[in-house]
């Protein structure tokens, strides 16, 4: 009963915000996210699950009931969470509560509504992480579209509509793609599945039991299915990580948003297109995977390097951050494809550690936009003279992300680059690993470069606005990610643990490697 | 286990506190944050002291896990661990020392000065001493990296720490980027370490070191990724020492360390002396059973190492700033140390080490010292005379000098002639390339003994060139008692491995080298196990050992004398001519320090930023392009169909019965009506 709960916890205090007067609603609503962030804080410490949800691991709060009869599939209400899935869920209500917080200072009208969508989302966000019916699953996940879309659309910057509407149809075509690819898997099982539940699916197709999609005759046969299933679901799960070159739709939907929306993206959605990837392609079609190692691989150094680059050319910091991301999620696909517990792990953990610093570096861009008024690197100089402490934290977020040893970036990356080191699934896995870690020079480069640019110096700002010190309800909650950051960083095991647990079930696929 | 090991994670967790405590408190404590400092590294000096003399008086060794990050059931574990054998034990007193003595100084320098934003400075030497000391009693590759980065972090964060001005902040920058470009390998090297051998441990037959020995001899086998055993780990020791070369500021990776300057001169002291840079150097004899397998390995950094030696040298010797002069003796000494190393040296690099550690620290105070005399004017034609006026300075900067000049019997000359010694043995024995890393280093302490002595004259001797210097701001107790303690130990120090003296008289005074061979043959970290590695042999001219040694020592030190001896014939007097222009078009080059800088910033800013605009204008150009064009070719087929829709009633009726009409038709073909 517990991700019910969680789940129905969010969507009362979204309903009850909507309802509130804005001038209550930031305060009601802070109110309100703390149910569901204690909710799975008490997952997290009352955790008993084991193994992997999909391959017959135990599974922690399960729920299944009955829903309804879909031709010769049942679809039912299953819900459970696993090592993979529970870091994710409270890496959600860990950053709305936070992002609700941030969002005090910046949004100043249509407080009820913006709140009451921020709750929304986070409801639908942990259903996308806890479904295990793939059909209850799609309504989650097609349920976090709507939300997003109208905090983008509605409290967003000067080009809020254009980015919005390319969010939400770029993502919305791609889950077509992906609906359809599965679909198709699920036909060309034929009798060996009777429903529409992930487990069943993900067991019958690692058992090998898919047929031809059609007849023997007048059908596609079941090795072309899979590859093109793969190709169809791989293809809708990039966009929504994104990966080089499904990812236009990232830095104009991150500079038009507004911040409290750009950490949820940035620190959560993003997630759902990698941890989809884990979850379907990556656990179901193992075989797929890895003949299409090399140019998956290829496509995640390309993320990562080329992504880098971008990052590096641009002039606004909240694009910085956003193409950042981009070269995050690259190091997410390398580890997923490696097939090692410490890639497949490393590639989880990497998840919630950028889910972390992201949203910290976006928060904190956002603190000193609600001072200047500006993002532009070239606008300002020496910021750190006057607000000591969001540069304090920004400098310590930015370490963060250049992969700081002792911070969960590091940890996520060195896990990353040793199990996909050691790959066997891989060919040349150690060339590929050694360009991809080139990444975290170019990182440091230009996060070095917009410091110096921006902090630093003598003090100069074009806009005109006085700069005091933030107030606490927006350095608090950076302050706490930098908190949560160095936890992870220097003890990982945290979650690290039961991550490789849930995730050693899936790289054990006979590919004989791994450790 | 003995009681002091189980205080050793104090050593480290000592200044960490004093970190903590002037971040978050600095503001409201005395001297903000200096003395906590002061007790923190006093504290972790006596421990590391105890230490030491624990581990000469009982032999004890100590090598064991503290810390698991990753207890993974498959695969490698990532775990912290302390390991205290001579090598370390004694790191650890240096370090402790020379981090005690600058938190001392920076009362002075930057308390009495009135310097902006001292909590932080405080709260960044604490984090520099900590990591820097885990960094030492690391008993794996991965705690190493880790504390090796995070002394990149602080040195960022000091050098950068009048951050309002435009150059410290670019220097800081300069310095991580370098160094991080150099961690890149090492970081690559770590994972292949780890992958290769399940384990990136130091120290026992557990460790990598071990298994790599066994793997060579055949015993066992690993993963060489298709390549020969020694070739894979050749590639993982120069992968590795990419971090060194990096951090050591050795070249090609040498631009930052003078670029560095720009932060505060403790912090300069503590980062030549005793940390950043020594950390590259320190990690190679850390891994040392690692490297003495490899001898391509070893001959490329003995060869780095002397041509590093060489090459700052000449930078060294156009210089005006003291700083600068200073900054490039430091990258021209490690280069010592690394020639040293890598010519089966073990021995001599580490008392090079030392000895490098106690002058240079003082040095750089003393420059400090004088900085703050001359209300931080640097350039050194500025100076002059200074000597009557500052006499504690004087003297123990002079002592200073005459170690990295390499005088005798100042400490330098002992360890420098025991690194040529050391480099000339082996290359007589059968080992000719080494010849060449010979000739570069034995050039370069003439032109160390050069540019030292030109530093000292034209600082202290002479005239007053400016006002300032007629009327030096006097220095208090907190600056002179450092001083006086390194002046000491810059005399002294050679006493602990005076081999000549012991090859002359046959008197067992050779400390260092007997320490260093303590070490229980079980840890396989000692300089005897690394002897029975190494493959070079010893050769000798001028009629044995002794020759040999004579002949060394005598161009070693003639060389230095010469040197000086240039120096000071021409900067004497009241006011000396600027006698390095001369030089020509060399010393635009040598200022320009062979147009490394350019390049390397060339490389930053005109190729690397270059291609990020052009796969930005890619970027928003074709691949978003195509994303837009797509949109638009699907909402102008909108638009047209849309025009059907015209809103005229009769336009309407007449498409319906158009279609209707159509619709017959297509029944009547299909049903045959015709």
């Amino acid at each position: 009963m517990l991700i019910e709960a969680l789940v129905v916890s969010c969507l009362l205090g979204a309903a009850i915000v909507f309802f509130t007067p804005d001038r209550y609603a930031p305060k009601l609503a802070f109110g309100l996210s703390v149910p569901p962030l204690v909710l799975s804080l008490y997952a997290y410490v009352a955790f008993d699950g084991s193994g992997n949800a999909l391959l017959g691991g135990e599974i922690a709060y399960e729920t299944f009931a009955e829903w309804l009869q879909l031709g010769p599939y049942a679809v039912n209400y299953h819900v459970g969470l696993d090592g993979i899935s529970l870091p994710l869920v409270v890496l959600s209500t860990v950053l709305t509560t936070l992002s609700i917080l941030s969002a005090w200072t910046p949004i100043d009208d249509r407080q009820s509504e913006f709140y009451g969508l921020v709750l929304l989302l986070e409801g639908s966000l942990i259903g996308v992480f806890a479904a295990l019916d793939f059909l209850l699953w799609f309504v989650f996940w097609e349920a976090v579209l709507i939300p997003m879309y109208l905090l983008i659309g509605v409290w967003g910057g000067p080009r809020r509509k254009y980015a919005a509407i390319k969010f939400f149809v770029y993502t919305n075509i791609a889950s077509l793609v992906m609906f359809v690819g599965f679909f198709a898997l699920i036909f060309g099982l034929g009798d060996a599945v009777s429903s529409t539940g992930m487990p069943a699916i993900a067991e019958a197709l690692r058992a090998g039991q898919l047929g031809y999609l059609g007849t023997p005759t007048v059908g596609v046969p079941p090795d072309t299915l899979a590859i093109a299933a793969f190709l169809a679901m791989f293809v809708g799960f990039a966009v929504k990580v994104p990966v080089v070159p499904f990812h236009t739709w990232l830095p104009d939907a991150h500079v038009e948003a507004p911040t409290p929306a750009s950490v949820l993206l940035a620190g959560v959605l993003l997630k759902m297109g990698t941890y989809a990837l884990l979850r379907f392609n990556f656990t179901m079609l193992p075989e797929q995977a890895a003949t299409l190692a090399v140019p998956i691989a290829a496509i995640a150094v390309i993320s990562i390097i080329y992504g880098a680059l971008l990052a590096l050319a641009q002039q606004d910091l909240k694009r910085v951050v956003a193409y950042s991301s981009v070269s995050s999620m690259g190091y997410v696909i390398l580890g997923l494809v490696a097939y090692t517990v410490y890639g497949v792990g490393g590639a989880t953990f990497q998840m919630v550690a950028h889910g972390l610093i992201s949203g910290l570096l976006f928060m904190t861009v956002g603190v000193f936009y609600n001072a200047t008024h500006t993002r532009m690197i070239g606008d300002m100089s020496g910021l750190a003279s006057k607000m000591p402490a969001t540069a304090t934290v920004f400098v310590a977020g930015a370490f963060g992300y250049m992969g700081l040893p002792l911070m969960a970036g590091f940890m996520a990356e060195l896990f990353v680059f040793i199990g996909a080191f050691e790959s066997t699934v891989l060919p040349a896995a150690p060339v590929f690993t050694a360009i991809a870690m080139f990444g975290i020079v170019i990182v440091a480069g230009y996060l070095l470069w917009a410091m110096q640019r921006s902090l630093f110096g003598p003090f100069e700002l074009e806009t005109d606005y006085e700069l005091g010190r933030a107030p606490v309800h927006d350095i608090a909650p950076i302050v706490t990610l930098v908190v949560l950051i160095v936890a992870l960083g220097v003890a990982p095991d945290l979650i690290f643990e039961m991550i490789r647990d849930a995730t050693l079930d899936v790289v054990e696929f006979g590919f004989g490697g791994g450790s | 286990m003995a009681l002091i090991y189980e205080l050793t994670p104090a050593i480290v967790f000592l200044p960490l506190a004093s970190f903590a405590l002037a971040l978050f408190f600095g503001r409201w404590m005395p001297k903000k944050g200096a003395v906590a400092g002061i007790l923190a590294t006093a504290g972790a000096l006596g421990l590391s002291v105890v230490t030491l003399g624990w581990l000469l008086l009982s032999g004890e060794v100590h090598d064991q896990t503290w810390y698991t990050l990753v207890d993974a059931e498959m695969g490698v574990d990532l775990a912290f661990g302390i390991l205290i054998d001579q090598l370390s034990a004694a790191m650890l007193v240096i370090v402790s020392l020379i981090a005690f003595l600058v938190h001392v100084f920076s009362l002075g320098y930057m308390n009495d000065e009135g310097e902006p934003g001292l909590p932080r400075y405080y709260a960044g030497l604490g984090l520099f001493t900590a990591s820097m000391l885990a960094f030492v009693m690391a008993d794996n590759l991965f705690m190493a990296f880790v504390f090796f980065e995070l002394v990149g972090l602080c040195s960022y964060l000091l050098i950068g720490h009048w951050f309002t001005e435009d150059a410290p902040p670019s220097a800081a920058k300069k310095a991580f980027l370098v160094t991080r470009f150099g961690d890149y390998f090492f970081l690559v090297g770590v994972v292949g370490v780890l992958v290769t051998f399940g384990t990136a441990g130091f120290a026992g037959s557990e460790g990598f070191p071990a298994l790599a020995e066994s793997a060579l001899a055949g015993e066992t086998s690993v993963n060489t990724f298709g390549l020969s055993t020694e070739g894979w780990f050749s590639v993982l020791g120069l992968l590795v020492l990419g971090g060194v070369l990096g951090k050591s500021a050795q070249f090609p990776f040498h631009t930052w360390l003078p670029d560095a300057m720009e932060g505060p001169t403790p912090v300069s002291a503590l980062i030549h002396a005793a940390t950043m840079v020594a950390a590259g150097v320190y990690l190679v004899a850390r891994m040392y059973g690692f490297y003495a397998l490899l001898p391509t390995v070893l001959g490329i950094i003995a060869f780095v190492g002397g041509f590093t030696a060489l090459f700052a040298a000449t930078m060294a010797v156009v210089k005006n700033e003291i700083k600068q002069v200073l900054a490039y003796s430091t990258i021209s000494q490690y280069g010592y140390m690394m020639l040293a190393l890598g010519a089966g040296g073990y021995v001599a690099a580490f008392f090079h080490l030392t000895t490098h550690a106690i002058f240079k620290a003082l040095l750089f105070l003393g420059a400090g010292s004088v900085i703050i005399a001359m209300h931080h004017e640097e350039d050194m034609w500025e100076m002059g005379g200074l000597k009557s006026e500052m006499r504690t300075t004087y003297l123990t900067f002079l002592a200073g000098s005459l170690a990295l000049a390499g005088i005798f019997p100042f400490s330098g000359f002992w360890s420098k002639d025991e690194v040529l010694f050391e480099t000339l043995v082996h290359a007589l024995g059968g080992s000719p390339l080494l010849f060449g890393a010979y000739a570069m280093g034995i050039t370069a302490v003439f032109l160390t003994g050069f540019y030292t002595i030109r530093m000292v004259m034209l600082t202290f001797h002479g005239d007053p060139r400016s006002e300032t210097a007629e009327d030096p701001h006097s220095v208090g107790w907190n600056v002179k008692f450092p001083l006086s303690v390194l002046g000491v130990l810059a005399v002294v120090a050679g006493a602990l491995n005076p081999v000549p003296i012991e090859m002359l008289t046959g008197a067992e005074v050779d400390f260092l080298h007997d320490y260093l061979y303590a070490t229980p043959e079980a840890l396989l970290t000692g300089a005897e196990h690394y002897s029975s590695l190494s493959s070079y042999g010893s050769g000798a001219i001028a009629g044995g050992e002794i020759g040999t040694m004579l002949v060394n020592a005598g161009l070693s030190f003639g060389l230095a004398v010469a040197g000086a001896g240039l120096a000071f014939g021409l900067y004497r007097g009241g006011s000396p001519a600027r006698h390095t222009e001369r030089l020509g078009r060399v010393q635009t080059l040598l200022m320009h320090n062979y147009y490394q800088d350019e390049y390397q910033v060339w490389l930053a800013e005109g190729f690397t930023v270059r291609l990020a605009a052009a796969a930005d204008t890619f970027d928003q150009g074709v691949i978003d392009g195509t994303v837009n064009a797509v949109s638009s070719v699907s909402r102008s087929a909108g638009a047209r169909i849309r025009q059907i829709q015209s809103g005229v009633v009769t336009n309407y009726a007449a498409l319906v019965v158009l279609s209707l009409l159509a619709l017959l038709v297509v029944f009547a073909i299909l049903g045959g009506w015709f």
